[in-house]
C-alpha cells in the first residue's frame, strides 16, 4: 500500500470529522480510531515487507516530478518502524483519552489525527520546507491538544510553548531560505550533496544557514536548559497526550535531526553530541528533586532524548550498529514513557508517593517496573543491548569520557526512577481503590508487551549480528519469567516448583563445571533450594516474591555459566535487579533497597566500562571471552582490573561502598536475608575470583593493585566487625558481620597465593552456611518477638531451643573456634599469610579476629540468655519451616568441620594450576601445609571425648542440682525489680566504644550523603532557572542558540 | 587411622601432674602476693581444701542447660589446650595429643572455654555476669593482639607452625631462645600475657569490689570445683605455649615447673605493684605500648 | 534593492523578537511576533529576488522556453505563501489562547502565568 495513504487517511478523516454533526461524537471517535488503526496498519505492512525481504528503501514522488521540483518522501525499514511507533502511539493515546476526546468533540479528534499524520510526515519527508510545514502543523496541533487537559495551568503552558515555537519557526524559516539560496534545492538529499561540494566562498554563509535550521530542529528535542516550556507541557497536558508528546514527537524530531545531520556532515556531529550529553546529564540531575510525577517524566523524557541525540552525534563511529543502538534506546524510551504517562492517568494524586495506589494491582506494578527497567537499560530490554554496544564502541574509539558522562547520567536516572518505584511499593496505599477502565489499561498493556517483544527482537538482532545471547531464550531467565505467569498460584506450589527447578537444573548441568564453579553452583542452586525451604512458612500467594527470587537465582547461575563478557554482564544485572526486588519486599526497606540498587548499578556500570575497555584492547571479535582478560597487557590491563575490581567489590560491600548492605540485609524479609547475605554476596566473590584468576597481579603507576585490595580487605574486615559490635538490631549486627567476613575473603583473594585463595573459598562455603543459618534463626526469633532490637529480648533459650542451638553452632563456627568449621578457615589463613609478601595489613586482620567474639557473644547472650521478658513468656519456637533449613545447616556445618577435604581438596588441586606452590597435603585425615598440620577428625573426637568425660563427671557429682526460677540468684539479698532492668544488654560494649569508637564514626555514610546532597542542591539551584515565565524561557532559548553558536564557531 | 592408644593414659598423666602442680603453684603465688601485702596468706594446700569443700556442698542449683554446661566447656577448654601442646620436648610420653593440630589450633582453642563459660554465666541471668563478660571480651580483644602478632613473628622466624619444631629450633643453649633471637616479639607477647592472667592491673573482669567476681558470680559447689580446676590448668597450659614459643620449652618436668613458675611470677609481680585499669584504659594501654612492639616484630623479622 | 529589503526584513525580525521578549502583555507579544513573521517573510522574498527579471508567471510575455533566464526564482515566493498561511494560523491560535487565558485568569500579563515552575 502506498505510504501516502497515511496522509490521505489522516487528512480525509480530519475533514470528514469536521462534517459530522455535533451529536455524532461517538461515530467520530470510532472514525478516529479506525483511521489511526489504518495508518498503523499501513506502517506495519511496510515494516513486514522490509523486515521480511530486506528490501532497500524507496522514494515516493509527488506531483509527477522528480525532486527538487517536487516533494518526495522516503519509505524504508527505519521509516516504517518509526511511523508504526508514532501511529500506534497515536492510536493508543486516542483510546486512552477517549473520555476527553468525546467531551471536546470531533475537532479535538481531528487535531489529534493531524498531529499524528504530521509526525509521520516529519519521518517520511525528504524535503526541508515540507519538514518545516509539518513542524508547524505539529505546533498548532499540540497547542490545540494541550487544551484536552483538565489542568488549568495547561493554558499557560500551551501559550509558553507557542511563544518558543514562534522563535523556533522564525529561525528555521530563515535558515531554510538561506540554505536554499546556497544550494539551490530544498531536497534534503540534494542539499546534502550540494553542501558537500559547496563553493568555499559561500560555505561560511551556508554554515550559518545550516546552523539556524539545525538549532531550530534540535530545539524541538527540548534541549537542556532551553526547555522550560516543554516541561510545563509535560506536566500540564493530558497524560494521554503527554505520551504522544514524549514518545511520538520526540521520535519524529530525533529523526529530523538525523536528516539534518546528513546535510551538515561530520562537522556537526560534535555539536549534536555536546547538546545531547549536556541535556542527558542536566535533565537527569534536575529530575532528581522533582516531586510532580509528570514533570519528572518530562525531565526523564528530555534526558532520554538527549541520550539519543548523543548517539546521533556519535554515528560516525557506529557504522552499521547505528540504528541498532539508537533504535534500541529510542524504542525503549518511547514505549516506557508512553506506558508511564498512561499509567499516571490512573493515579489520582500528582506526587510520587501517590503512586502507592497501584500497589493493589500487581499487573500495574509489573507494568511500571517494566517501564522503569526499559528506561534504565536493564536486561532483557532493547536499551540493554544498545547500552552494551554503545559502551563498547565509545571505548573502542577512545571516547571513554563521554561514556563516563553517559553512565553518570544513567545512574542518576536509575536513582530517581527506582526511588519512585520504592514509593510505589512501600508507601501507604490511599483508601479508595483506583479505577482501571479497559480503554486505559489496553494502551498500557500494549506499551509494556511491546517493550518485552522488542526485547526479544533486539536479542535476536544481537545474537544474529554480534553472536551474543538472546537473553529471553536462556533457560534460567525463561524459567524465572515463567513465575510471572504463575503468580496466581499459592506460595507453596510455587516454592516447590522453584526448588524443583533449581535442583533439576543443577543435576542436569553439574558435570559441566570445574571444581571452583561447582562450589559456586552448589551454593547458588542447591544452597538456594535449601534456603527456599524456609519460604514454605509463608501463606497465601506471596505475589512478586518468586519472580524476583528466581530472577536473582537465574542471574547467579547464568553468571557462572557465562563464558563471554556479555553473558557475564547480563547475568550480573539480572541478579542485581532480582535481588533488589527481593530486598524491597522488607517492611522498612525502601531507602535501603534504593541505596542497594544505586550502588549496585554504579558497580555494574564500572564493570560495563571495564569490559568495554578490555574488548577494545584485543583484536576485534564478535564476543569477548572472559578468559581473554588474561591476554590484556599494559597500559590497558590495570585499568580494566581496576574497573572490574571496583565493580565486584561494590557487591561484596568493601569498605567505602558498604553502606548499602546493613540496611538492605537487615530490613529484608526473614527468608530473604539468608538469600541476599548467604548466597548473593558470593556473586561478588565469584567475580573477583574470575578477575584474579585471569588477570593476576596488576600495577598502576607502580602501585600493585592486589596490594591495595589487601588493605581494603583488611580494613573492611576490621571496620565491619567493629561496627557489628555496636548494633542493637540483631539483623544489622549480622549484616555488619557479613561486611567483615567479606573483608576476610577479599583479603584472602588479594594475598595472591595458593592458600589465600583456598581460604577465600573456605569463607565462601562457611559464610554461606553459617550466615544463612544465623539470619534464619534470628529472623525466626524476630518473627515471634516482633522486634529485632536485641535488648528487648532475652532468656529465650528455653522457649526457642532449636533456634538457640542453631545460633550457638553458628557463632562457634563464625568465631573460628575449633572444633567447628570456622577453624579450618582460620588455619588456612595463618598458613596463607606466612608466605605473603605484605605484613602490615595482617595487623588489622589479627585485631578483627577477636572483635568477632564481642558481637557474637552479644548476639547470643542478649537474645537467648539473660532475663526473659514478661511479654515473651508465651512465645513458641520459630515455625517449622524456618527451623528445618537451620537444622540442615547445622548438619552441614558438622560435615564441613569434620571432612573439609571432601570439598576443598578438589579446589586445592584446581588452584594449583594458578599457584603451583603451597598446595596442602590431604593424606589420611590430617591436612598438612608446608608450615603446620591439622587433623579435623582427631580434633572433633578429642574435644568430644574430653567434653563428654567432664560432662559425665559433673552429672555424677551434681546429680541433685535443682532448677530454680528466673530471679532466683544472688542479688544483694534482694529480688531484682523487673527483667528489663536486670537484663544487661543495651549499649553492651560501652567501654569499647569509649576506647575504639573513633574508628566507627560514620565517615563513609557522611561522604555519600554529602555527594547526594550536592547533587540535589545543584539541581535545586539550577531549577530556579525555570521560573515559569514564558518570556524567560524564550530568553533561555535564545541564549542557548548563542551558546551553541559560539561553541560551534570555536570548534 | 593408626592411633596409639597408650596416648590416652599418658594424657591423663599429664593432666594429673599439671593439676597438682597448678594447685600448689597458684597457692604459692597467692601466698607470695599476700606476703608482699604484709599479710600471712593461705596455706599451700588451700586449693585441695577448697576442692573438697566445693564437691562436698549439698545444696546445688541450676539455671538451665547452658548454665550447667558452662563449667564443662570451661574445663574442656583448659584440658584441651594443655593436651594440644606437647608439655615436655623430646618426650613421646608427654607430647600429649599434639598430633591433632599445630600452634594455631592451640591459639584458637583458648576461646573454646572462654566462650562456653561466658554462655553459661550469661544464662544465670545475673547482670554482674554479663557485665564481667563484656569487660573480659573487650579487654581480651585488644590484649590478644600483641600476642597474635608475636606468634606470627615467631612462626615467620622459624618458618613453621609446629610447636615441636619451634622448640627444637631453640635447643642450642639459652642464646638460641626466642627471647634473645626475637626480643621484640617476646616483649610484645609478655605484655599481652599480663592481660590474660586476670591479675591487676587487668583484672577488671572479675573486679571483686564492683561486680563480685564477675562471670562466675552464680557458680557454686561442683561447678565451682570444675572451674577452679580450670583456673589452675588453664594458666599453666597457656604458659606452656609461651614457654615453648619464647623460652626454649622444657626437656624435663623440673625444668617445666621452674619455667612455668617464673613466667607466672611475671604477672604476679606486675600485679602486686599496679592498681587496676578500667577497660578502656587497658585497651588503650595495649594499643599504645604492646601493639607497636608486635607490629615492629613482624616487620623486622 | 534586494539588500534593502533583506535588511528591512532582518530589522523587523529583531524588532519583533525584542518586542516579544520585553512586552509583558500577551496581545503586544502576539503583535511582536506578527512583526517578526513579516520580517521573515520579507527576507524570504528578498532572497528570491533577482535584478531585472520578471514575475514567475508563464504567459504571453514570458514563454516557457526562456523562463529560466527571464523570471525570478519562484520557489521562495511559493514558500512565503505557505509561511504566511501558517503564520496566520499560529497567530489566530495565540489570540485564542490569550482570550481563554484572560477568561480564566483575568490577566494578560505573561509574568503572572507562572503556576508551573522548576
Amino acid at each position: 500500500m502506498n505510504a501516502l495513504t497515511i496522509f490521505a487517511i489522516g487528512l480525509g478523516t480530519a475533514f470528514l470529522l469536521g462534517l459530522l454533526g455535533e451529536r455524532q461524537k461517538s461515530l467520530g471517535y470510532m472514525l478516529t480510531l479506525a483511521a489511526l488503526t489504518f495508518m498503523s496498519a499501513v506502517s506495519a505492512s511496510w515494516l513486514v515487507v522490509f523486515a521480511a525481504t530486506g528490501a532497500d528503501s524507496f522514494d515516493i514522488f509527488t506531483a509527477g516530478t522528480a525532486p527538487p521540483f517536487a516533494i518526495n518522501l522516503r519509505m524504508g525499514l527505519i521509516e516504517a518502524a518509526l511511523t508504526l511507533l508514532i501511529n500506534l502511539t497515536g492510536l493508543f493515546a486516542a483510546m486512552h483519552m477517549g473520555d476527553a476526546l468525546l467531551r471536546l468533540g470531533q475537532r479535538a479528534m481531528a487535531v489529534l489525527i493531524i498531529a499524528i499524520m504530521a509526525l509521520c510526515g516529519i519521518v517520511l519527508t525528504r524535503d526541508i520546507f515540507n519538514l518545516f510545514v509539518f513542524f508547524e502543523l505539529i505546533v498548532i496541533a499540540t497547542a490545540g491538544l494541550v487544551l484536552l487537559s483538565d489542568d488549568d495551568s495547561a493554558l499557560a503552558a500551551g501559550f509558553k510553548y507557542l511563544i518558543v515555537s514562534q522563535f523556533i519557526s522564525a529561525l528555521l524559516l530563515v535558515g531554510i531560505i538561506f540554505a536554499y539560496h546556497a544550494t539551490g534545492t530544498l531536497n534534503i538529499d540534494g542539499m546534502a550533496e550540494a553542501a558537500a561540494a559547496i563553493d568555499p566562498s559561500v560555505s561560511g554563509a551556508f554554515a550559518i544557514a545550516f546552523f539556524l535550521m539545525f538549532i531550530a530542529v534540535v530545539a524541538e528535542l527540548k534541549p537542556f536548559p532551553a526547555n522550560g516550556w516543554a516541561l510545563d507541557m509535560y506536566e500540564a497536558a493530558h497524560p494521554g497526550f503527554s505520551a504522544v508528546f514524549s514518545a511520538a514527537s520526540g521520535t519524529a524530531a530525533l529523526y529530523a535531526v538525523d536528516k539534518l545531520l546528513q546535510i551538515g556532515g561530520t562537522d556537526w556531529l560534535p555539536v549534536a553530541t555536546g547538546i545531547g550529553i549536556v541535556t542527558f546529564v542536566g535533565a537527569n540531575l534536575l529530575a532528581l528533586p522533582q516531586t510532580n510525577d509528570r514533570r519528572l517524566l518530562g525531565y526523564s523524557s528530555i534526558a532520554q532524548t538527549g541520550l539519543i541525540l548523543t548517539v546521533l552525534g556519535q554515528q560516525d563511529i557506529f557504522g552499521d550498529d547505528y540504528f541498532f543502538i539508537a533504535g534500541g534506546l529510542l524504542f525503549a524510551h518511547a514505549l516506557a514513557k508512553a506506558g508511564l504517562y498512561w499509567l499516571s492517568a490512573l493515579v489520582a494524586g500528582r506526587t510520587l508517593p501517590d503512586w502507592a495506589a497501584l500497589q493493589s494491582r500487581p499487573l500495574l506494578v509489573f507494568a511500571f517496573i517494566s517501564c522503569v527497567a526499559m528506561l534504565s537499560g536493564l536486561p532483557p530490554f532493547p536499551s540493554f543491548y544498545a547500552k552494551w554496544e554503545l559502551a563498547h564502541l565509545l571505548v573502542a574509539e577512545g571516547r571513554s569520557g563521554l561514556l563516563a558522562l553517559i553512565l553518570f547520567g544513567a545512574l542518576v536516572e536509575a536513582g530517581y526512577l527506582f526511588r519512585w518505584f520504592g514509593y510505589l511499593i512501600k508507601r501507604a496505599t490511599p483508601a479508595e481503590s483506583i479505577a482501571c477502565p479497559a480503554h486505559q489499561l489496553l494502551p498500557i498493556a500494549a506499551a509494556v508487551l511491546g517493550g518485552w517483544a522488542l526485547g526479544f527482537v533486539w536479542g535476536e538482532l544481537s545474537s544474529s549480528y554480534f553472536g551474543r545471547t538472546n537473553l529471553l531464550l536462556t533457560l534460567p531467565l525463561f524459567f524465572a519469567l515463567t513465575f510471572l505467569l504463575l503468580d496466581w498460584l499459592p506460595a507453596w506450589v510455587k516454592n516447590t516448583l522453584a526448588i524443583g527447578g533449581m535442583v533439576a537444573f543443577f543435576s542436569l548441568t553439574y558435570a559441566e563445571y570445574d571444581p571452583l564453579r561447582l562450589i559456586f553452583a552448589v551454593i547458588f542452586l542447591i544452597g538456594g533450594a535449601v534456603t527456599l525451604l524456609a519460604s514454605y512458612h509463608a501463606h497465601g500467594r506471596r505475589i512478586g516474591f518468586y519472580p524476583a527470587a528466581m530472577l536473582m537465582y537465574a542471574g547467579m547461575i547464568m553468571l557462572i555459566r557465562a563464558s563471554d563478557s556479555f553473558g557475564f554482564f547480563a547475568a550480573w544485572e539480572l541478579l542485581t535487579v532480582g535481588s533488589y526486588f527481593l530486598i524491597l519486599r522488607g517492611k522498612h526497606s525502601e531507602p535501603h533497597a534504593l541505596s542497594y540498587i544505586v550502588f549496585s548499578l554504579g558497580g555494574a556500570f564500572l564493570i560495563l566500562a571495564g569490559f568495554a575497555l578490555a574488548a577494545s584492547a584485543v583484536p576485534p571479535a564478535p564476543t569477548f571471552e572472559i578468559a581473554q582478560l588474561a591476554d590484556l597487557v599494559q597500559p590497558v590491563a590495570p585499568w580494566v582490573f581496576l574497573l572490574l575490581a571496583l565493580g565486584f567489590m561494590t557487591k561484596t560491600a568493601a569498605i567505602g561502598v558498604h553502606i548499602w548492605l546493613p540496611g538492605a540485609h537487615a530490613e529484608a524479609e526473614t527468608d530473604v536475608s539468608p538469600m541476599v547475605s548467604g548466597i548473593l554476596l558470593k556473586a561478588g566473590l565469584y567475580g573477583l575470583f574470575v578477575l584474579l584468576m585471569n588477570m593476576g597481579k596488576q600495577s598502576l603507576y607502580g602501585v600493585e593493585l592486589t596490594y591495595v585490595m589487601l588493605w581494603i580487605g583488611a580494613i573492611t574486615a576490621l571496620l565491619g566487625n567493629l561496627m557489628a559490635i555496636f548494633q542493637e538490631d540483631a539483623k544489622r549486627l549480622l549484616a555488619y558481620s557479613s561486611i567483615g567476613q567479606m573483608g576476610y575473603a577479599l583479603f584472602g583473594l588479594a594475598l595472591m597465593n595458593h592458600l589465600g585463595w583456598l581460604m577465600a573459598l573456605m569463607f565462601v562455603i562457611n559464610h554461606y552456611i553459617y550466615k544463612s543459618m544465623l539470619f534464619l534463626s534470628v529472623g525466626g526469633v524476630a518473627k515471634r518477638t516482633g522486634t529485632r532490637e536485641m535488648f528487648k529480648m532475652g532468656g529465650l533459650i528455653t522457649l526457642m531451643p532449636l533456634s538457640f542451638i542453631a545460633t550457638l553452632i553458628g557463632i562457634i563456627a563464625v568465631s573460628g573456634v575449633p572444633p567447628l568449621s570456622g577453624f579450618g578457615g582460620r588455619w588456612i589463613f595463618y598458613n596463607a599469610i606466612l608466605t605473603a609478601d605484605a605484613r602490615l595489613p595482617m595487623v588489622l586482620i589479627f585485631l578483627s579476629g577477636p572483635i568477632a567474639f564481642l558481637y557474637l557473644f552479644r548476639l547470643i547472650h542478649t537474645i537467648f540468655l539473660g532475663q526473659l521478658k514478661d511479654e515473651h513468656r508465651r512465645l513458641k519456637e520459630a515455625p517449622f519451616w524456618i527451623i528445618l533449613p537451620q537444622m540442615i545447616y547445622v548438619a552441614l556445618l558438622m560435615v564441613v568441620a569434620v571432612v573439609p577435604g571432601m570439598v576443598l581438596r578438589h579446589v586445592d588441586a584446581y588452584i594449583s594450576q594458578f599457584f603451583p606452590d603451597g598446595a596442602l597435603n590431604w593424606e589420611g585425615s590430617t591436612i598438612t601445609s608446608q608450615f603446620g598440620y591439622w587433623n579435623p577428625v582427631a580434633i572433633m573426637i578429642i574435644v568430644g571425648v574430653i567434653f563428654m568425660l567432664l560432662f559425665g563427671w559433673l552429672l555424677f557429682v551434681n546429680r541433685r542440682a535443682q532448677k530454680v526460677k528466673q530471679f532466683n540468684f544472688v542479688f544483694s539479698a534482694e529480688r531484682p525489680f523487673r527483667p528489663e532492668t536486670t537484663h544487661f544488654a543495651w549499649n553492651f560494649f560501652a567501654p569499647y566504644r569509649k576506647a575504639m569508637g573513633f574508628l566507627v564514626q560514620p565517615f563513609v555514610t557522611r561522604f555519600w550523603a554529602a555527594v547526594t546532597d550536592l547533587l540535589h542542591t545543584a539541581a535545586d539551584i539550577t531549577r530556579r532557572l525555570y521560573n515559569g515565565n514564558g518570556q524567560t524561557y524564550a530568553f533561555h532559548f535564545l541564549l542557548f542558540v548563542v551558546a551553541v553558536f559560539t561553541f560551534r564557531m570555536g570548534m | 587411622m593408626d592411633f596409639d592408644w597408650m596416648k590416652i593414659p599418658y594424657a591423663f598423666l599429664t593432666v594429673f601432674i599439671v593439676v597438682n602442680y597448678g594447685f600448689l603453684m597458684t597457692a604459692l603465688i597467692q601466698k607470695i602476693g599476700a606476703r608482699v601485702g604484709r599479710r600471712y596468706g593461705i596455706p599451700i594446700w588451700q586449693n585441695y581444701l577448697d576442692m573438697i569443700k566445693n564437691y562436698g556442698l549439698r545444696s546445688s542449683i541450676t539455671h538451665g542447660a547452658m548454665f550447667y554446661l558452662g563449667p564443662v566447656f570451661r574445663l574442656s577448654g583448659g584440658v584441651g589446650l594443655l593436651l594440644f601442646v606437647p608439655s615436655i620436648y623430646g618426650s613421646y610420653m608427654f607430647s600429649n595429643l599434639s598430633f591433632a593440630g599445630d600452634l594455631i589450633l592451640a591459639l584458637y582453642f583458648v576461646f573454646f572455654g572462654t566462650l562456653g563459660m561466658a554462655l553459661g554465666a550469661a544464662e544465670s541471668g545475673h547482670p554482674h555476669a554479663a557485665i564481667g563478660i563484656t569487660r573480659g571480651l573487650s579487654q581480651v580483644s585488644m590484649a590478644e593482639l600483641p600476642f597474635g602478632l608475636a606468634v606470627f613473628s615467631v612462626a615467620l622466624q622459624y618458618q613453621t607452625l609446629s610447636v615441636t619444631d619451634i622448640v627444637a629450633a631453640q635447643q642450642g643453649g639459652m642464646l638460641t631462645w626466642t627471647l634473645f633471637t626475637n626480643p621484640l616479639a617476646v616483649s610484645a607477647a609478655m605484655l599481652s600475657f599480663l592481660g590474660s592472667m586476670m591479675r591487676p592491673p587487668f583484672d577488671v573482669v572479675i573486679a571483686p569490689q564492683e561486680i563480685p567476681i564477675g562471670p562466675p558470680t552464680e557458680y557454686h559447689s561442683s561447678y565451682l570445683a570444675l572451674m577452679q580446676t580450670n583456673r589452675v590448668i588453664f594458666p599453666v597450659a597457656k604458659i606452656v605455649i609461651y614457654m615453648n614459643l619464647f623460652f626454649g620449652g622444657a626437656t624435663s618436668w623440673p625444668e617445666f615447673f621452674l619455667k612455668v613458675f617464673l613466667i607466672y611470677m611475671w604477672s604476679a609481680f606486675v600485679g602486686v605493684v599496679f592498681p587496676r585499669f578500667r577497660v578502656e584504659q587497658s585497651i588503650r594501654w595495649f594499643l599504645v605500648w604492646a601493639v607497636p612492639l608486635g607490629v615492629l616484630s613482624i616487620m623486622v623479622v | 534593492m534586494a539588500y534593502i529589503a533583506m535588511a528591512t526584513g532582518f530589522l523587523l525580525v529583531l524588532i519583533g523578537f525584542y518586542g516579544a521578549l520585553t512586552q509583558r502583555n500577551l496581545l503586544r507579544m502576539i503583535v511582536a511576533f506578527t512583526i517578526a513573521d513579516s520580517g521573515v517573510n520579507i527576507v524570504i522574498v528578498a532572497i528570491g529576488y533577482m535584478r531585472g527579471r520578471t514575475a514567475p508567471i508563464l504567459d504571453a510575455t514570458v514563454s516557457a522556453a526562456e523562463a529560466v533566464q527571464r523570471i525570478i526564482d519562484p520557489v521562495p515566493q511559493a514558500l512565503v505563501l505557505t509561511a504566511i498561511v501558517i503564520g496566520v494560523g499560529i497567530t489566530a491560535l495565540m489570540l485564542a489562547y490569550a482570550y481563554r487565558l484572560y477568561e480564566r485568569k483575568h490577566t494578560l500579563d505573561i509574568a503572572k502565568l507562572t503556576d508551573l515552575q522548576g
